[in-house]
């Protein structure tokens, strides 16, 4: 009886420590920031322009065809279906909801994850593998500062940004499809604008951080860890973009629950 | 009278408790001290199973002492708080095995890394400063290189470079010689020690390695070889 209840505890254990390592490292990082040497924030400013130009000056075509195709087939496939019926009047409030609310910040951070959250994985276990992140430190250069801290905010900044501009192409090509059903496009951007409150702006802002948080952290404490050899980057890459999916995924249930939206 | 602290001091590490150590040998108790005097060069050679792979980590706190102690200049730098562990190491010119250099930096961003990081000289001192180093180590032509592109020569000059970069009275070398020609070995140890430092005398170096070439034997101060470690002397 003991042994079971001993192996329920060793489970529940590590089922912690498996969050618990996210978590400590993540506190780790943003306690690293005020020990950031002033010489050493422009090296981390130029990393973070780097992260930024990869993360979401790069991904801007991938998001524009992700948004515009999504739009595209959500109108008309709701003109198509439920147009008799006299959906097609309320095709801009179905944009908002589905669009606006969910979709939009979901498929963006998987497309964030897929393109940069695995290069990121991918990179800092090489780095880790090879030394380097070993020899930065003999030179007295934190992995945090360098390394970790700009892709953390690059990865907030462009998810904020990508989300606002995966939001607009949207409802862009929604106008856009509205009018070639020849449906009301007058209509529609009355629909979106009615249906559209300051919680919307306010939950993708704070999905923007949360996310881009995720997506920042969660690679880099993955490739961090990695310590055997090169044989463990793909697992690191593949545990980092589980950890991020699921974790977008569990943050937006979250979200849905605290605010209804 | 007031006593300089010496540059590097190792205190009872018992070799046979480090990482990787310990597979095969003769000593299961041993413990390694031993004391690096200014302006000395000295060498600590072993196999793989003799714990000399971890000296150079433990002088610079970058794994902790299992027992005994690491002193540089009487600190101890893996008890600091790891905002003065950094920027201690800062004072001690560290090349580790295998070079250690960032893979998507240019030889010459890697020697300027340290530097733009970790002080607060102008961009033209840096450059200076840099420029100097490439030149030192005959690395000029290849400094826009990225280590894959470089031979092993080149990224071991380089991360030579990148361990002078402050100009350190310390450096730790960690097999730096392992792969090389004699010839470049010799010439990377009379850089490596710096001709003239501070108040006239050369840097003190601590190197580490399984072998050291024929060639460098007269020019060090002391060479010392570890014993191997017998399986089962680790806890």
């Amino acid at each position: 009886m003991l042994d079971f209840f001993a192996a329920i505890g060793r489970g529940t254990t590590r089922r912690f420590s498996t969050l618990g390592g996210p978590a400590r490292f993540a506190f780790e990082a943003v306690a690293a920031l005020p020990s950031l040497p002033g010489a050493g924030r422009r090296v981390a400013l130029r990393v973070l322009l780097n992260q930024l130009r990869f993360t979401a000056l790069q991904a801007v075509p991938l998001v524009i065809l992700l948004s515009g195709v999504l739009s595209f087939v959500v109108i008309q496939t709701t003109i198509q279906q439920f147009g008799g019926l006299g959906a097609g009047d309320l095709v801009g409030t179905l944009m908002v909801v589905t669009i606006v609310r969910l979709l939009g910040p979901l498929l963006t951070a998987l497309a964030v994850i897929g393109r940069s959250g695995t290069a990121i994985t991918a990179e800092l276990a090489t780095n880790t593998v090879m030394g380097e992140i070993r020899a930065l430190e003999g030179m007295g250069i934190d992995p945090y500062h360098y390394l970790v801290l700009p892709r953390l905010a690059g990865s907030v900044l462009s998810v904020t940004v990508l989300i606002v501009m995966f939001d607009v192409v949207s409802l862009s090509a929604g106008w856009l499809a509205t009018s070639v059903n020849q449906a009301s496009g007058g209509r529609y951007v009355t629909n979106v604008i009615a249906a559209l409150d300051t919680s919307d702006v306010v939950l993708t802002v704070v999905k923007g951080i949360l996310f881009g948080g995720v997506i920042g952290l969660l690679p880099c404490y993955h490739g961090l860890k990695v310590s055997r050899g090169p044989t463990e980057i793909p697992q690191a890459v593949t545990r980092g973009t589980v950890a991020a999916i699921a974790s977008i995924f569990i943050i937006t249930a979250l979200l849905m629950l605290l605010f209804r939206a | 009278m007031s006593v300089e602290p010496l540059p590097l001091v190792f205190e009872g590490i018992p070799l046979g408790l480090l990482p990787g150590a310990g597979r095969g040998g003769s000593d299961p108790h041993a413990v390694f001290s031993l004391e690096v005097r200014p302006h000395e060069t000295v060498v600590v050679l072993g196999d793989e199973t003799s714990g000399v792979d971890r000296l150079a980590a433990l002088a610079l706190g970058l794994d902790p002492a299992p027992a005994g102690r690491a002193l540089v200049w009487d600190t101890e730098i893996a008890s600091l708080s790891r905002v003065r562990q950094l920027a201690f190491r800062r004072r001690v010119g560290y090349l580790p095995a295998g070079d250690g250099l960032l893979q998507n930096l240019s030889l010459r961003d890697n020697i300027r890394l340290p530097l733009r990081f970790g002080s607060d000289f102008q961009p033209d001192d840096i450059e200076g400063r840099v420029n100097v180093i490439l030149a030192q180590l005959r690395l000029k032509a290849v400094a826009h290189f990225r280590p894959a592109a470089a031979t092993e020569e080149e990224r071991r000059r380089a991360a030579l470079g990148r361990a002078l970069a402050f100009d350190p009275e310390l450096v730790v070398l960690d097999h730096p010689f392992d792969g090389l020609a004699e010839r470049v070995a010799a010439e990377l140890l009379e850089v490596a020690r710096g001709g003239e430092v501070g108040e006239g005398g050369r840097r003190t170096v601590f190197i580490t390695g399984q072998d050291l070439p024929a060639m460098l034997r007269p020019r060090v101060e002391r060479l010392i070889r570890l014993g191997a470690i017998p399986a089962g002397a680790r806890a």
